[in-house]
C-alpha cells in the first residue's frame, strides 16, 4: 500500500510530462507499441553492428582459405560456416551490415533531400513549376523501381556507390509527392497566411514553417524506405550490379551462394536472414512511427 | 453514416467478388489450354521418342561453315554429315560420307571414295558434284562469311596461304583434293563440323538465309527454330543407315543458367542437360533417376595477359602472375577436382603435349621478387576480367576471378574484377582492351594445331589470339609443324613451341576440365564427344 502512492504520483508526473508536446506524445504512443519496440531493437542492433562490426568480427572480409576450410558447415569455430572461398560467413555478414545499412540510410537521405526540395518548390509555387516537377515524378513512377535502378546502374557502371545513387534516384518521386501534398495543405493554413501578411520571405516561410510541419510523414516514409532500399541494394548486388567482389554485401553473398546452394545451404541462409531481419526491423519500426506520428491514426 | 458504411462495404465486396470471378475464369481457361498442350505431347510421346536436350545458349546459325562456336555445332552435327567422322569418344578418323580415303605419297593429293545411295533432306542426290560445290562455295568466300575455313585451310582462293589448290569430281563417287602444301591435320580438319556437306540445291536457292533453313544428309532434319528458346529436329526417314536414328525427335532448348537447367532436369522438363556445375555432380550421382556423363576432356581454361598492355608487356610481370596464382586451390574449389591442373596450353590427351615442362608452381615469394625485378616492387593496379557465363572449361568465372584477385592482393597487385555481357566481353577482349581476362577453348579436331596455332600465333591476333602475343620464332615452328607429315617430328616441334610459350608466359594456364552432363537414367548409348558436339543418332530410351 505504501508503495502505491509514489507509483501513482509517478504516473501523474509522467502524464504531465508527456502532455507538453506532440513529439513526447508520439514517443509515448510509440513506446507503448511492443511490436514497434522490437523493430527498433532490431534496427539498433544492426546499427551497432554496422558501427562496431569490424571490431567484433573474428576475421576480415576476404581471408580466403580454399584448401583448408572450404564450405564448412556452421561450427564453434565458424558460427555461420564458410563459403566456397573458405571465408568465414559470420565475419562477412557482420561486415555486410555496414554496407547494407549505409546504402539504405544514405540513399534515403539523398532522396529525401532532393525529393523535399523538389516537392516543396512544386507544392508552394504551383503553376507550371508544379506541372513540370509532378510530371517528371509521374514518369519516374511509371517504371518498376528495380528496372529503373538497373537502367541507372548500367549507365553509371556497376559499383556500390552507383547502386546507392540509383536507389536514391528511384526514391525521389515518392518523397517529392509526399512533401508536395503536405505543402499543399499546409500553405493554406492561417499561420502561413499571417506569416505572408507580415512580409516574411518565401525562403523563411518554406524552411522554418512549412518544412518542419511536413516532416512527420517523411520520417515514417523514410524509415520504411530504408527497408526497401536495403532490399533494392541486395537485389542489385545479387544481379552483379551493386557491390563488387570481394565486398561482403548480403545480396552479393546470396548470388555467390547460388552455385553451391544444394550442398551448402548455410552460405545462403545467413545473409538471407540478415537481410530479412533488418528489413523486418525497419518495417516494424516504421509502422510504429506511423501510428505514433500520424494524427489520424490516434483513437 | 451507418448506411453509407454498409453501402461502401457492399460495393467493396462486389469489387472483390468480381476480381475473384475474373481470376477464376482466366485460370480455368489457362488450365484448359495447358491440358490441351499436354494431351498433344502425350499422344505423340506414346509412339514417338522425343529427347529434350537442355543447353546453355542458342545457336548462332545452322549453317556450320559460317560460325566457330560450339552451340551451333551441337545442332548441326545432327543435321549434316562430314566426309570423315571422329571416333565415338575421341578424334581418330573414321568413315563418314566418304568410305575410303587415300593420301598420295607426298601428302599433296587426297582421293575420297564417297558413300552411294545417300540423299539430302530435300531429295537432292549426294555425289561428288555436291562435295565440289560445297568446297567451291567456301573457297570463293571471305573471312566474314567462312571464318573457320580461313583458320583451318589458310585462306581463300587466290590467297597465298590457301592450302586447297583444287577439288575435282572424278566420276559420280570419287573426289580428288589437291593441296598446295602438305597439311598434317588435313583429314582431321575435313572431319570438323564446320566442313559438313550441305545440299547444293538448298544453299544455291537460299543464299544468305541458308543458315535458317539447313539441309544436310544427317540422321535428323530441321523442323523449327524459335530464337533463344529452342531448335527442333526430327528423324529423317530417308537416312542411308535405315537402323538410325533411334529417336524420333530432338528438341534443343537454351536454358542459360546452370542451376535452372539442372532444376528443369530434376522436374522432368528436359531429358538431358549439359553444363552441370561441378558442385552438383555429386547431387546427380546420388539421384537414382539420373545419370552423370563425363565428357572426355579436350579443353583449356586460362587467364590471358594482354601482352601489348603495360605492365604485361614485361615478361617478368607475366611470369610473376604465373607464380602468384594458386591453380591447385582453384581446381579443387571450382572444378571440384574434376579437372587437371594446366601447365601447357595443350591438354595432356593431345599428341605433342610436352610433359617435361614443370609449369609454374605456386610461389608468392618468387612472384614478388620477379615483380621487384620488373620495377613493380610496390605492385600495380589492373583490371581482371571475369567471364559472365559458365563455360565447359570454366564453370564459374567470377568465383575463379575472386580467388585470383586474392592471390594477386597477396603479391601487392590490386585487381578490380570487371565483367561484361558475353558477346561484348569477347568483342572487347579480342580488341585487346583487357589487362587480364579469363577465357578458354575447347578443341574442335583434337590436333595440337587447333590449340597452339589458333590461340597463340600472331596470324590469329584479332580472331582467337586475344593476348596479342606474337613471337616470330614460335610462328616459324608452328607453320613448319603444319606441313610436317612425320608424326614424331611434328610432335617434337610442338614440344619446342610449348617451351617458348612457357618462357614467354602469355597466359596463366589454369585447368583442363572434365565437363559434366546429366540425363535421365533411361537414356542409353549416349557418349559425350570431347569436341563438345554430340551425334545423337545412336541415342535411345530404355
Amino acid at each position: 500500500m505504501t508503495q502505491m502512492v509514489p507509483n501513482s504520483t509517478n504516473e501523474i508526473m509522467a502524464k504531465k510530462d508527456t502532455s507538453t508536446g506532440p513529439w513526447r506524445d508520439a514517443w509515448r504512443s510509440f513506446s507503448k507499441n511492443k511490436v514497434a519496440l522490437v523493430g527498433a531493437g532490431i534496427v539498433l542492433f544492426f546499427i551497432l553492428l554496422a558501427i562496431f562490426g569490424p571490431f567484433l568480427a573474428p576475421q576480415g572480409i576476404n581471408e580466403q582459405a580454399i584448401k583448408d576450410h572450404r564450405l564448412l558447415p556452421p561450427s564453434s569455430q565458424f558460427w555461420f560456416g564458410t563459403d566456397d572461398l573458405g571465408r568465414d560467413i559470420f565475419s562477412r555478414v557482420i561486415h555486410g551490415a555496414r554496407i547494407s545499412l549505409g546504402v539504405g540510410f544514405f540513399s534515403v537521405v539523398g532522396s529525401v533531400v532532393v525529393g523535399s526540395i523538389l516537392g516543396i518548390v512544386a507544392g508552394y509555387y504551383g503553376k507550371w513549376i508544379d506541372t513540370i516537377i509532378s510530371r517528371i515524378f509521374d514518369i519516374m513512377l511509371a517504371f518498376p523501381s528495380i528496372l529503373l535502378a538497373i537502367a541507372v546502374v548500367s549507365v553509371l557502371g556497376p559499383s556500390l556507390r552507383n547502386a546507392l545513387i540509383a536507389i536514391a534516384i528511384i526514391n525521389i518521386p515518392n518523397f517529392g509527392r509526399l512533401i508536395r501534398s503536405k505543402v499543399l495543405s499546409i500553405k493554406e493554413e492561417e499561420y502561413i497566411t499571417s506569416a505572408k501578411a507580415i512580409g516574411m520571405k518565401d525562403l523563411r516561410i518554406l524552411f522554418s514553417h512549412i518544412l518542419p510541419n511536413s516532416l512527420a510523414p517523411v520520417i515514417v516514409a523514410g524509415t520504411l524506405a530504408i527497408a526497401s532500399a536495403i532490399i533494392e541494394a541486395a537485389a542489385l548486388g545479387f544481379l552483379g550490379l551493386g557491390a563488387q567482389a570481394p565486398a561482403p554485401e548480403w545480396g552479393k553473398m546470396l548470388a555467390d551462394a547460388r552455385v553451391v546452394l544444394r550442398n551448402a545451404p548455410w552460405t545462403m541462409v545467413f545473409p538471407g536472414i540478415a537481410i530479412m531481419l533488418t528489413v523486418l526491423g525497419f518495417n516494424l519500426m516504421g509502422d510504429g512511427l506511423r501510428d505514433a506520428l500520424d494524427p489520424r491514426m490516434k483513437n | 453514416m451507418g448506411k453509407k458504411r454498409i453501402w461502401s462495404f457492399l460495393l467493396l465486396m462486389l469489387v472483390a467478388l468480381s476480381v475473384v470471378l475474373a481470376a477464376c475464369n482466366s485460370s480455368e481457361s489457362g488450365t484448359e489450354k495447358e491440358n490441351e498442350g499436354t494431351k498433344d505431347n502425350g499422344s505423340t510421346s506414346t509412339g514417338d521418342k522425343v529427347l529434350v536436350f537442355g543447353r546453355g545458349g542458342d545457336s548462332t546459325s545452322l549453317d556450320p561453315s559460317t560460325v566457330t562456336e560450339g552451340e551451333s555445332f551441337k545442332v548441326t552435327k545432327n543435321i549434316y554429315e562430314t566426309l570423315l567422322n571422329f571416333g565415338e569418344q575421341d578424334t581418330t578418323i573414321h568413315e563418314g560420307l566418304a568410305t575410303k580415303w587415300e593420301p598420295s605419297e607426298d601428302g599433296l593429293t587426297y582421293t575420297f571414295t564417297l558413300r552411294e545411295g545417300v540423299k539430302f533432306h530435300d531429295g537432292t542426290d549426294f555425289n561428288a558434284e555436291a562435295v565440289v560445290k560445297n568446297f567451291e562455295r567456301w573457297a570463293n568466300g571471305s573471312e566474314d562469311k567462312f571464318p573457320y575455313y580461313k583458320s583451318m585451310f589458310g585462306g581463300f582462293k587466290g590467297e597465298e596461304g590457301h592450302v586447297i589448290e583444287s577439288v575435282t569430281a572424278e566420276g559420280d563417287y570419287t573426289v580428288v583434293f589437291k593441296l598446295t602444301r602438305a597439311q598434317a591435320p588435313f583429314l582431321k580438319n575435313i572431319a570438323m563440323s564446320p566442313f559438313a556437306i550441305a545440299s547444293p540445291t538448298a544453299f544455291e536457292k537460299d543464299g544468305e538465309k541458308f543458315g535458317d533453313n539447313p539441309v544436310g544428309t544427317g540422321p535428323f532434319k530441321f523442323v523449327e527454330w524459335k530464337r533463344n528458346d529452342s531448335i527442333t529436329i526430327e528423324k529423317f526417314d530417308g537416312y542411308w543407315d535405315e537402323a538410325l536414328p533411334k529417336l524420333d525427335k530432338v528438341i534443343f532448348r537454351s536454358i542459360p543458367d546452370n542451376s535452372a537447367r539442372l532444376n528443369d532436369l530434376l522436374n522432368g522438363a528436359i531429358d538431358l542437360a549439359d553444363g552441370i556445375n561441378p558442385a552438383d555432380g555429386t547431387t546427380v550421382e546420388g539421384d537414382s533417376s539420373l545419370q552423370l556423363f563425363e565428357r572426355p576432356s579436350m579443353n583449356v581454361g586460362y587467364l590471358g595477359l594482354t601482352t601489348t598492355r603495360p605492365p604485361f608487356d614485361n615478361v617478368k610481370v607475366r611470369q610473376a602472375l604465373n607464380y602468384a596464382i594458386d591453380k591447385e586451390a582453384i581446381v579443387e574449389a571450382f572444378f571440384e577436382g574434376r579437372a587437371e591442373i594446366a601447365k601447357n596450353p595443350l591438354p595432356s590427351s593431345i599428341s605433342g603435349f610436352n610433359d617435361d615442362i614443370t609449369g609454374y608452381e605456386y610461389n608468392p615469394e618468387k612472384a614478388k621478387e620477379l615483380l621487384a625485378e620488373a620495377g613493380f616492387a610496390d605492385g600495380f593496379e589492373m583490371e581482371l576480367w571475369a567471364m559472365p557465363v559458365p563455360r565447359p572449361y570454366m564453370p564459374d568465372g567470377k568465383k575463379v576471378a575472386e580467388a585470383i584477385q586474392k592471390n594477386l592482393e597477396d603479391i601487392g597487385v590490386k585487381a578490380e574484377i570487371v565483367s561484361y555481357e558475353w558477346a561484348t566481353y569477347l568483342d572487347k577482349a579480342s580488341k585487346g582492351e583487357a589487362d587480364a581476362f579469363l577465357l578458354g577453348w575447347t578443341g574442335d579436331n583434337g590436333d595440337a594445331d587447333n590449340f597452339i596455332y589458333v590461340l597463340l600465333d600472331g596470324d590469329n591476333i584479332g580472331s582467337n589470339n586475344y593476348t596479342y602475343y606474337d613471337n616470330k620464332d614460335l610462328h616459324k615452328i608452328l607453320i613448319e609443324a603444319q606441313t610436317e607429315v612425320d608424326e614424331d617430328k611434328r610432335n617434337e616441334l610442338y614440344k619446342q613451341a610449348q617451351e617458348i610459350i612457357f618462357e614467354d608466359a602469355p597466359w596463366v594456364p589454369l585447368a583442363h576440365s572434365t565437363p559434366l552432363l546429366a540425363g535421365k537414367a533411361d537414356i542409353v548409348d549416349f557418349y559425350p564427344h570431347p569436341t563438345g558436339s554430340d551425334l545423337l543418332s545412336q541415342v535411345d530410351f530404355k
